[in-house]
């Protein structure tokens, strides 16, 4: 294969993984902006949408049924942890909050576990995707999976919708009111029940699109499942500017274009066709760019992060640091 | 008597009983109850290293377990005996290769105490630049950034299979850890942290806690205090995992993430951050209870319960009682044993 | 203030209560629990399986398959006559708790023998405690073959050494299709990583030259990354090893096909697990992996079968991947050797185990030497036609890598 075609494909490859990022990442940015929470049960709620859509396709639903009901129950299941786990946290240190998503996430792995063990259940069960997502469309020597084009195209739609709604909604203005300062908002006699229930809302809403999107490329789903993703989206989030959404975006982008070309870039100097370039230039490719430098790519990736989180708290997208008298 | 000798026959005191206890179980404890009390040990080091930081600063580090970690691969390296060397970790550089600090002088591993006390000092060198770099941030920051730390010690541990076998368990370590080298380590640790609260720098990092800006109006300074706090309490969190390591006989990078660091939090916020004798307590009543859980899951099947219930608590404890039992406050053991509070009482009782 | 009363009185009621359960987690033990009646005089062995967290996905099925084998050999009159009492306890995949539950078999329960867990980790936080306490520990799943060097002599696996299996893999390979191949495995498992080095030996050996390596982390979903590298070989090789765990398998190998690889696939018995292969399916064709068995439900021995519709019934569901049936042989593999030992001396069980001639595991026939634990066993080469499972071949490699 043509080296150039070799590239094209590893952008496209780069995209792909960047728009499932994104898409996780993006619930994850909605609650930080308002309530300062890390949701670490971000990925449980995908865990547990990823489950009722298995329940709900395997129960012979068709496919906008099943959706909805993931959907629904994920919605549920978030404003029930945002009342019991997050509301009476109002007010505590951020810190608090992040805890309290770790036992909420705890929670959630282990009951999991619990009932589908009680119920007769294996501990992984096959996640068969439904025909839109799986496949690939091929145009010439490039490939693209069904799977990447669906999460591009909601992702881009998602960022539309939710620009549109915190830009020209009433509630979304509220929400954004809340996002820069809660306490103001509240004083302007926003009811803050409501914005951070809905944000909630649209939260687990998106957790549940990712969750299938994420279940369905892995193809199989078990109640420990969450924790990768919510790591990823996290990073996403943060090295795009945590509470900004198109931020978000863009960190998924730039950790789907990083992770991939930590995989494409060593062992290149393997691939590159005979004669493509003289023998030196070969060997020196071998030599210093190894098969194994994508080992190394988490720990890239938080040094990265790190060096955000110092120089651009607020991530590439946000505004420099603004002091906090907290 | 004056209060200050009190105090310190009352804590010798204390050691004796210590002492006693331990002599007991390792002349007639099966051996069941001598692991179950040195993981309450070790956990108690970690438990009382994080509160230095976490409690004390009010700084929240998630990734302390990340200098376990390293302690333990450390300590594990040096003291392994040559012949395991050539067997496992066959390309060494030669220095390394050759270097075996599992000496002893009689009966006491001496080569263990070193390499335990190198593999401390060494990794409380690495938390001094790390401490540099991210003790600027402030809120959650600190946790997510210290949570990055966490990841990388993992992903360099796998990488760095030459040195620590990757993926492959690290194992055949020499088990020389025993309830007298923990509960050593933890009565140093203990004591450590406890003069550091009561002194002028325990009292600038409680200062700088409860509001840093007013702090540093009086002219304390945050970076000198919460570094010491970082610094110290990665020695002893590597200790820990020193220990861990000659106990338990094998590791990898998995055993140091997540799940370890979740269990000594809630243990800290059980207790209450920033209390020394609230981080003993919530360690044995965490300890204690996940031990007793555990085997009603195995005799009712419900696996998976003990770790909901103790995610409920720590639920529990954040909503409802942020500062865990004993808040900042140290248990008072004139109060305990029913002294009315007199004003010679009142002198014992610390800020 | 009271609060402090009641902390260390709590403390101190847990200490207790931590002590009660000891003495009655056997005789407390419902009728499910295990399967005996849980009377003075049985047979004690113990199950240690981490039945919470990660690795219970492959622990899980391989403690039901042991619990099965261990309640249909009481049905048919127990052990040396008397009933087993198979004692499990989870692990929850901690390795501290896993060396409590170890010393909690040996000197609470008082068990003959520990069986259980598939991963190295586990094995080796146990291992130490039970190679002390004098008894065979024999492991269902895991499948190094150093294992037996580090933990000692009373150690025996269950399972075929990687090393055998990656020969077998690379023989196959070299003599179906090909002296050039493509290496891919997972590197956060040592499973994994060891199978794809000893391929990497044995396939070198035999004359094969490796033309790109590459790995990925256990966590991915997403192979497109190395896909497009091999796509960009200049010459596709003559067939793709790809050491991947269970969960990953189908994913894997569904994004090869679907990237327009055709070239056949060969991997380790991480791939034996009936779920990927219906989900994945156009995809299963031209794949081949090395396992202990042909278990099928439809071509499979009739012992398997057997196994099959008993651990459907009992469970409710097929039985989930390999491991099943390894934690179901193993049981019937230590009380075979129990009943030629014709005692519970920890002593005499393992000369027996050494002496193990051809033991009709489901599994594969299993024999085990004085100085070898770990078990000669051939090595079945599975091919997938159309999802099916069909006989490859099966395999006795020549040249083993050395552990």
């Amino acid at each position: 294969m043509n080296l150039v075609y070799y590239f094209i494909q590893q952008i496209v490859n780069a995209v792909s993984a960047g728009s499932l990022y994104a898409v996780m990442a993006v619930g994850l940015a909605m609650v930080f902006g308002i309530l300062r929470l890390i949701n670490f049960a971000y990925g449980d709620q995908m865990m547990v949408a990823a489950y009722l859509a298995v329940f709900g396709l395997g129960a012979g639903l068709p496919l906008p049924v099943a959706l909805l009901l993931m959907v629904v129950g994920s919605i549920v299941l978030g404003l029930m942890m945002e009342r019991v786990a997050y509301r009476p946290l109002r007010g505590a240190p951020d810190v608090a909050l992040l805890l309290s998503s770790f036992a909420v996430g705890q929670i959630l792995q282990n009951s999991t576990l619990l009932a589908t063990r009680l119920a007769g259940l294996p501990i992984q069960m096959t996640f068969a995707a439904p025909d839109i997502l799986s496949g690939v469309l091929t145009f010439g020597p490039i490939t693209v999976a069904k799977l990447n084009i669906v999460s591009l195209v909601a992702g881009l739609v998602i960022l539309l919708l939710l620009t549109i709604f915190v830009t020209r909604t009433d509630l979304g203005l509220a929400m954004r009111a809340s996002a820069e300062d809660l306490t103001a908002a509240q004083l302007v006699g926003i009811n803050l029940n409501r914005v951070i229930a809905t944000a909630f809302a649209i939260s687990s809403a998106l957790a549940a699109v990712a969750g299938l999107l994420y279940a369905a490329q892995a193809g199989q789903i078990n109640p420990f499942m969450g924790f990768t993703p919510v790591i990823k989206a996290f990073i996403a989030a943060v090295i795009g500017g945590f509470g900004s959404l198109p931020g978000a975006v863009l960190g998924g982008y730039l950790l789907g274009g990083l992770e991939v070309l930590l995989t494409a870039i060593p062992g290149i100097g393997d691939i590159l066709p005979p004669g493509m370039a003289p023998p030196a230039v070969q060997q020196f490719l071998q030599t210093y760019l190894p098969g194994s430098l994508s080992s190394w790519r988490d720990a890239f990736v938080f040094i990265v992060l790190i060096a955000v989180l110092i120089f651009r708290p607020n991530g590439i997208l946000g505004g420099p640091q603004r002091e906090e008298m907290r | 008597m004056s209060p200050g000798l009190r105090r310190v026959i009352a804590s010798l005191g204390i050691v004796a009983v210590l002492a006693v206890l331990l002599y007991w179980l390792s002349v007639y404890g099966s051996s069941f109850w001598q692991g179950l009390a040195i993981n309450l040990g070790m956990f108690l080091i970690l438990v009382v290293s994080l509160n230095l930081f976490n409690g004390f600063t009010g700084v929240f580090s998630l990734g302390h377990i990340g200098f376990m970690a390293l302690g333990a691969y450390v300590a594990a390296i040096l003291t392994l005996p040559i012949a395991s060397k050539q067997a496992y970790l066959p390309n060494l550089p030669g220095w390394l290769a050759g270097l075996s600090l599992d000496g002893m002088v009689g009966p006491f591993p001496v080569g263990f105490l070193f390499a335990t006390v190198i593999a401390a000092s060494l990794v409380a060198l690495l938390a001094f630049g790390v401490g540099l770099v991210l003790m600027r941030l402030s809120g959650h920051y600190v946790a997510v950034a210290t949570l990055g730390f966490l990841i990388i010690v993992r992903v360099t541990l796998f990488n760095a299979d030459t040195f620590t076998r990757g993926s492959r368990t690290f194992s055949n370590i020499t088990a020389y850890t025993d309830l007298w080298w923990v509960y050593g380590w933890a009565v140093l640790a203990i004591y450590v942290v406890w003069r550091l609260k009561f002194s002028a720098f325990g009292r600038a990092m409680a200062a700088q806690r409860e509001d840093r800006w007013a702090a540093q109006s009086v002219g304390i300074a945050t970076m000198p205090p919460r570094l010491l706090a970082f610094v110290v309490s990665a020695f002893f969190t590597a200790v820990a995992g020193a220990l861990y390591a000659h106990f338990i006989t094998s590791m990898s990078p998995n055993v140091f993430y997540f799940d370890l660091t979740f269990r000594v939090i809630t243990m800290l916020v059980l207790g209450g951050l920033g209390s020394v004798s609230g981080s003993i307590v919530g360690t044995v009543i965490i300890v204690g209870l996940a031990e007793a859980l555990r085997r009603i899951e195995d005799v009712t099947l419900f696996y998976g319960m003990s770790n909901i219930i103790i995610a409920v608590i720590l639920l529990f404890l954040i909503i409802f009682r942020r500062q865990g039992l004993l808040g900042q406050r140290e248990l008072n053991l004139a109060w305990l044993f029913g002294k009315s509070t007199s004003p010679s009482n009142k002198e014992n009782k610390q800020p | 203030m009271k609060v402090r009363i009641i902390a260390l009185l709590a403390v101190s009621v847990l200490l207790l209560a931590a002590c009660a359960p000891a003495g009655s987690s056997q005789t407390a033990a419902p009728a499910a629990e295990s399967a005996a009646a849980p009377a003075a005089d049985t047979i004690k062995i113990g199950g240690g399986f981490a039945l919470t967290g990660d690795e219970s996905v492959l622990d899980l099925p391989a403690a039901n398959g042991a619990k099965l084998a261990a309640k249909e050999i009481n049905a048919a009159g127990g052990a040396l006559g008397k009933p087993i009492d198979f004692i499990v306890h989870d692990s929850q995949y901690k390795m501290d708790v896993t060396a409590q539950t170890a010393k909690q078999f040996v000197e609470e329960d008082k068990v003959i023998g520990l069986i259980g867990y598939t991963d190295t980790d586990s094995v080796l936080a146990a291992g130490p405690t039970i190679q002390k306490a004098g008894i065979p520990f024999l492991t269902a799943g895991g499948t190094s073959p150093k294992i037996p060097a580090q933990v000692g002599d009373m150690m025996f696996l269950a399972a075929f050494g990687d090393n055998v299996q990656a020969a077998a893999g690379a023989e196959y390979g070299v003599n179906n299709f090909g002296k050039s191949a493509y290496l891919l495995y997972d590197k956060g498992v040592e499973y994994t990583t060891l199978l794809g080095d000893y391929f990497k030996t044995a396939f070198v050996d035999l004359g094969g030259t490796i033309v790109l390596e590459d790995s990925y982390d256990d966590d991915t979903t997403d192979f497109s990354a190395q896909i497009a590298k091999v796509k960009a070989l200049p010459e596709q090789p003559s067939f793709y090893y790809v050491a991947a765990m269970p969960y990953n398998v189908g994913t894997v190998v569904k994004q090869f096909r679907d990237a327009g690889l055709t070239g056949p696939i060969i991997g380790g018995d991480g791939y034996d697990d009936p779920s990927w292969i219906a989900a994945a399916g156009e995809a299963a064709n031209n794949v081949f992996f090395s396992t202990h068995a042909l278990n099928d439900a439809t071509a499979g021995s009739d012992a398997y079968k057997k196994f099959f519709a008993a651990y459907s019934t009992e469970y409710g569901h097929a039985p989930e991947n390999a491991f099943a049936a390894l934690g179901y042989d193993s049981v019937y593999l230590f009380v075979d050797a129990l009943e030629r030992a014709g005692s519970t001396d920890a002593q005499a069980i393992k000369k027996a185990l050494e002496e193990t001639k051809g033991f009709p595991g489901i599994t594969g026939a299993i024999t085990f030497t004085p100085d070898q634990h770990v078990p000669q066993k051939g090595v079945t080469i599975i091919a997938l036609k159309d999802g099916k499972y069909t006989l490859g071949a099966e395999i006795v490699p020549t040249k083993i890598p050395a552990p």
